[in-house]
């Protein structure tokens, strides 16, 4: 048996009411999985493909920002609501304020800063992304930082490509990349 | 990084473990107050939590804490004089409302068993070998103690 919705909701409110969370964070079915996706008060911090371990996640956030971490559907509503249209194939960008406190190099935060400018459609390489971050001969690194993205799809690491060609690497899996690429058209017919 | 297991726990993960038996607790001591009880008794977990020092025992600092909140929510609290802790070390400092006199009144076999459970977390069998007796008497004097919160809120 476990506590009714009611009682878990309405404690949930009460917490977020008086500002006793660090984290709140829901659950949101997609074309691609479950996402998990977690917010504070400056942001998105977190969104974790189904593959990762959710009790996992949410003890990196536990750990990382702060213990009181709660399930709000209201407090995650927004982006919740955004991302179920960007599936639909709406147009507009998921251009959520992100909390980088999971991101501690600030290299990595550059790059990532950098990637939310490359839009819907667009794609980028490695090294151009590289090169936009300051760093033209840090291919490498912006791999790194797009492997280490907390926020995929709110940070748009499926929009680096290799350019040998091919689509590359993803913390979802090479066929979520795929699968989101085409859903944004930037896969050539 | 690899932590260790008294690293604070996701704070929702307490809820979802802990709430039922929590809720059964409450109503044992309170009836239909129970769902009240329980929902205050986390939201002073929540508040206490920042300050939190480890993760251990956290089972048995929420039932303190909720058998703490069902005497304050009784007015009962009003009655019993906050016990003098000068001088005394808990191993536990967790804030759990004054717990330890809410539960002065117990006679020293009941309140000992009591603490094994809701300080020290203990199972049946290890509160049994503490004291030298069965687990079913441990679990009778467990039972028997919280008989008595009961009695004093009613």
């Amino acid at each position: 048996m476990s506590p009714s919705t009611e009682f878990l909701d309405r404690l949930a409110s009460a917490a977020v009411a008086e500002g006793l969370t660090d984290v709140t964070y829901e659950f949101v079915s997609t074309p691609i999985g479950e996402l998990l996706v977690a917010t504070t008060e400056q942001g998105v911090c977190r969104v974790a493909f189904q593959q990762e371990d959710p009790s996992g996640v949410l003890e990196e956030l536990a750990w990382n920002i702060g213990g009181r971490v709660v399930r709000s559907a209201s407090e995650t509503q927004q982006i919740r609501d955004a991302l179920a249209a960007y599936f639909e194939g709406d147009p507009a960008d998921l251009s959520f304020p992100v909390d980088f406190s999971l991101m501690h190099s600030s290299f990595r935060r550059t790059v990532l800063e950098q990637l939310r400018n490359v839009g819907r459609g667009h794609v980028v390489t490695y090294g151009e992304l590289a090169r936009r971050a300051g760093s033209p001969r840090a291919a490498r690194a912006v791999g790194t930082a797009c492997a280490t993205n907390p926020v995929p799809l709110i940070v748009p690491c499926h929009r680096v490509l290799p350019s040998s060609g091919g689509v590359g690497n993803y913390g979802g899996g090479p066929e979520r990349k795929v699968f989101l690429l085409e859903l944004e058209g930037a896969l050539g017919a | 990084m690899m932590p260790s297991i008294s690293y604070l726990p996701p704070f929702w993960t307490l809820v979802e473990n802990h709430a039922d038996e929590l809720l059964r607790y409450a109503r044992r001591l309170a009836g239909d107050d129970a769902e009240d009880i329980v929902q205050e008794a986390f939201l002073r977990g929540l508040r206490s939590y920042p300050g939190l020092k480890h993760g251990d025992h956290l089972r048995a600092w929420l039932f303190r804490i909720t058998t703490t909140t069902a005497f304050d929510h009784s007015g009962k609290r009003r009655e019993i004089p906050v016990a003098d802790l000068s001088g005394e070390t808990f191993e536990h400092s967790y804030d759990d409302g004054n717990f330890e006199s809410i539960i002065e009144f117990l006679s020293d076999v009941n309140r000992d068993a009591l603490r094994l459970r809701f300080v020290d977390d203990l199972a049946y069998e290890d509160i049994a070998s503490k004291l030298g007796c069965s687990p079913a008497a441990a679990r009778r004097r467990v039972s028997t103690a919280i008989g008595s919160l009961r009695e004093r809120l009613t």
